[in-house]
């Protein structure tokens, strides 16, 4: 045992010595050694304890979820007609009241409150919501309005759109034109999806740009809703942020309004190059004849991708008066034009087109025209 | 040479051996620095997203799967079906048959009731000529497919082929044998969506590896570790490349390669710079070099995005020599695109491109191995003249394989905090027993791979692309 305890003094002792007289480059080297074996140590620990932490927050959660899932529905079947809460909602009030001091649990609460919402209408869903404010959930949310983290905000936004209350509508105010882009898109949801075409005030002061993303999810929350008067889109069509422009486009094809042709036709002008070509498709779709001569006396001095878009919208718009206009671009540089000036050539003058086969000795000529003449 | 001579070229090799890894150590750190802060923004932002909302969208942009095929007969059938799987609404896929000698596209005709069609291409790529046709589907249930049969040209050609088909806005490249998830593609297209002051001009996803896991009609049913200590290397190879390194070039918007087994791109910049060159092996590296460039030569804000969400999973190789193929085509795929476009290399006209991009290319991918290497041979030698300083040798060997394993375990970390993709119990120790191992079990073929590369780079150049077997992951629903 003795001679044991000698022998490691001695290696111990020869280490501290080996260090001792090393160059400084190898001790700092082991010293680095020493480190990241600790590192390596303490994370393996610690790694063990985050998965087994990761197994067993889905297993409560699944559990507490399942909980919640039925005291909610009891909720909803326990109304009392003679009194606004019946004794036993008032046990369940209670309980969640109690439950939601605790951030795990609440989360939990609002997910299985939010899923059921979305699952459940009428009656039940105002019920949902009811529970909402009696279980003082509402103060949370409303808390993390507040909060300097902007993914706090944003949830408390989404929580407040997804349960439907409109009584923080002045709230939202003044996130229209926060800083941070996700806190602004939640506050546009918030507005579209509980004040539908009315919430879309927000881009009278919109300061931002609205990105494609952005756009299309207002649109696809606008589409839900039947039965709604269109606003005047007119102020959003000549509206300085370019964004709104573009948005205003895209309500004026989804929702037909050719009621706002005169405000599509001044934007043929739009330095905005993208604007100008969303603006011929839109025209294009509405069937305004009168921008064809606009912009076929402009052709020369458009973007390709305007007279691309002009082409297509001639397919629409042809008459018998294009067919020389027509012509001069069967031969046209670019493959679209000349595909479409075939094509509408075609329909609109049968024996003209099978004159024009051998106009050209161009491949590309010769592979549209074969093409055409077989389709 | 006198004594005093030698000692001071010895002093400056040792100098710049030491001074090249502590820059590589440096710069790994620094990178899985910058991975886990943009990590961390990424789930905070992205845990708000309803991607429902776009997956429905008729006004979505449009995007078309381009998916090369050469003989690819054995899974061919189920591969397409995952493809056409998706949720996203305005999409469609476009299979090129690359001159496959097996029975493919029968194969395809008799299972997607195809029928040839008369349909007009606008070549705005050269490519090889269509060899049977172009077929369409008279089911309406497959009504999103397109198959393209052509003469072989490789998968580069194969791709050109597909960009000229396309009439959507977006163009997914991928390895016909991925496995997409169903929202993979509104994930991808996000980052093209949501800017509005910059351009993005593409997207790379991660790639998983899906060996051992358990796929049922092109859908993941359930992810599991293989067993083979090779695929186990891999996926943990895969985690430290995507999680600590793509991420953090993205937030640099420095990236310079997005995967070929999935990528989506802008299809006009696609065109506009000539599509795929098919005089490369990298060709998936190239295109991205050849985009960025032309981006920053017309002087247009520009940026290649990264999505950090496993979409995309994939059969890696099960054995060696598959293993060394594979790599080997990498390493000369990035010499080739490297040398290509050496003009950028240290240049300040192209920003960061040039300054910080190919230089990290150049020295810290391209020429470690080499470097590697040279290092062993000097080992070699001090040690064959009985001149190693044993008690140096060992420090820093100790030290550099500690650091591995601390880079390996960090990006274990990173991927049990996002996405947690190796749920069952016991996985958490087989991650921690590869990171100890791979140094043993897969980097000595990395760099034997990398040097081959090299050696078939100079000089076997009719070296094209290797044989990768299909296993076949439908196969993986039996283990």
């Amino acid at each position: 045992m003795i001679h044991h305890q000698i022998a490691t003094m001695k290696s111990y002792q020869y280490i501290i010595d080996y260090f001792e007289n090393s160059p400084i480059i190898i001790q700092v080297v082991w010293a680095l050694s020493c480190i990241l074996l600790i590192a390596v140590v303490i994370l393996t620990i610690y790694l063990k304890k985050l998965r087994s932490r990761l197994r067993k927050n889905e297993k409560t959660v699944a559990e507490y979820q399942k909980e919640y899932e039925s005291d909610l529905i009891t909720y909803l079947y326990a109304g009392n007609e003679e009194a606004e809460i019946s004794a036993e909602q008032q046990v369940i009030i209670d309980k969640l009241r109690s439950c939601a001091t605790d951030e795990f649990k609440r989360r939990v609460i609002v997910s299985t409150l939010l899923r059921l919402r979305n699952e459940i209408s009428g009656e039940m869903a105002d019920a949902i919501q009811k529970l909402y404010f009696q279980s003082g959930l509402i103060i949370y949310a409303l808390k993390k309005l507040k909060s300097r983290r902007w993914y706090v905000v944003v949830k408390g936004i989404r929580e407040l759109t997804q349960l439907r209350v409109k009584e923080v509508h002045d709230k939202m105010g003044v996130f229209v034109n926060h800083p941070k882009k996700e806190i602004r898109k939640e506050v546009q949801l918030y507005l579209v999806t509980l004040f539908h075409f009315d919430g879309l005030k927000f881009l009278d002061v919109l300061q931002t740009q609205l990105s494609e993303w952005d756009q299309i999810q207002l649109l696809e929350v606008l589409q839900r809703f039947d039965e709604q008067e269109i606003p005047d889109i007119n102020p959003w069509l000549k509206s300085k942020n370019n964004s709104v422009v573009a948005f205003a486009l895209k309500l004026a094809k989804i929702y037909n309004q050719f009621e706002v042709k005169d405000a599509l036709i001044d934007l043929l002008s739009h330095q905005h190059k993208k604007i100008r070509v969303d603006t011929i498709h839109v025209l294009g779709h509405l069937q305004v004849v009168e921008a064809k001569d606009i912009l076929k006396n402009n052709f020369d001095i458009l973007s390709q991708d305007e007279q691309i878009e002009f082409f297509k919208l001639l397919e629409n718009l042809c008459e018998t008066s294009d067919e020389s206009f027509l012509l001069a671009h069967t031969t046209n540089q670019n493959f679209e034009i000349k595909l479409s000036a075939l094509k509408i050539i075609k329909i609109l003058a049968g024996e003209k087109f099978k004159s024009l086969k051998y106009i050209s000795t161009d491949d590309d000529y010769i592979k549209i025209y074969e093409f055409l003449e077989y389709n | 040479m006198n004594t005093s001579t030698v000692q001071i070229i010895l002093t400056i090799i040792h100098l710049l051996f030491f001074i090249y890894a502590f820059f590589a150590i440096a710069s790994y750190i620094i990178l899985a620095i910058i991975s886990a802060i943009e990590t961390k923004q990424y789930m905070k932002k992205n845990s708000f997203v309803n991607y429902k909302e776009i997956l429905s969208s008729t006004i979505s942009p449009s995007i078309s799967i381009i998916a090369p095929a050469y003989n690819e007969s054995l899974n061919i059938i189920e591969n397409v079906r995952s493809l056409l799987s998706s949720h996203y609404v305005n999409y469609d896929v476009i299979i090129v048959n690359d001159g496959s000698k097996d029975d493919s596209l029968e194969k395809l005709i008799a299972a997607y009731d195809l029928v040839k069609v008369n349909f007009l291409i606008n070549q705005q790529i050269p490519t090889k000529p269509i060899r049977a046709g172009v077929f369409k589907s008279t089911n309406p249930a497959f009504e999103k497919l397109t198959i393209v049969d052509k003469e072989n040209g490789g998968k580069a050609d194969a791709l050109n082929m597909g960009l000229n088909i396309s009439n959507n806005q977006y163009v997914a490249c991928i390895d016909v044998d991925c496995l997409l998830l169903e929202n993979a593609l509104q994930k991808m297209v996000k980052p093209f969506l949501e800017v509005t002051e910059e351009k993005v001009i593409a997207t790379g996803g991660v790639i998983r590896i899906a060996n051992s896991c358990i796929i049922k009609n092109g859908k993941l049913l359930d992810v599991n570790f293989p067993k083979k200590w090779i695929e186990k290397a891999q996926i943990l190879e895969y985690l430290r490349a995507f999680l600590l390194g793509r991420m953090a070039w993205s937030r640099l918007n420095g990236l310079l390669v997005i995967s070929g087994a999935f990528g989506l791109f802008d299809k006009k910049i696609a065109i506009e710079v000539g599509g795929y060159d098919t005089n490369t092996v990298g060709e998936d590296m190239e295109i991205i070099v050849r985009m960025r460039r032309h981006m920053e030569e017309i002087k247009e804000k520009y940026k290649v995005a990264y999505i950090p969400d496993p979409l995309c999973w994939t059969e890696a190789p099960d054995n060696y020599k598959i293993f060394i193929s594979q790599r080997n085509r990498w390493t000369r795929g990035t010499i080739e695109t490297l040398r290509k476009h050496r003009k950028i290399g240290f240049n300040p006209k192209y920003k960061s491109l040039g300054m910080l991009s190919y230089p990290y290319w150049l020295f810290f991918e391209r020429l470690a191995p080499v470097i590697e290497v040279i290092g062993i041979i000097y080992f070699a030698i001090l040690l064959a003249l009985n001149q190693v300083r044993w008690d140096f040798a060992i420090a820093f060997i100790i030290l550099a394989y500690l650091f591995t394993v601390l880079f390996s375990i960090v990006a274990i970390y990173s991927e049990e905090l996002t996405y947690h993709q190796y749920k069952k119990k016991g996985t958490g120790f087989k991650l921690l027993q590869i990171s100890v191992l791979e140094p043993f079990v897969l980097h000595p073929f990395i760099l034997y791979a990398a040097i081959r590369g090299n050696m078939d780079y100079y000089f076997n150049k009719k070296k094209k692309w290797g044989e990768m077997t299909r296993k076949g992951m439908a196969k993986a629903q039996n283990n």
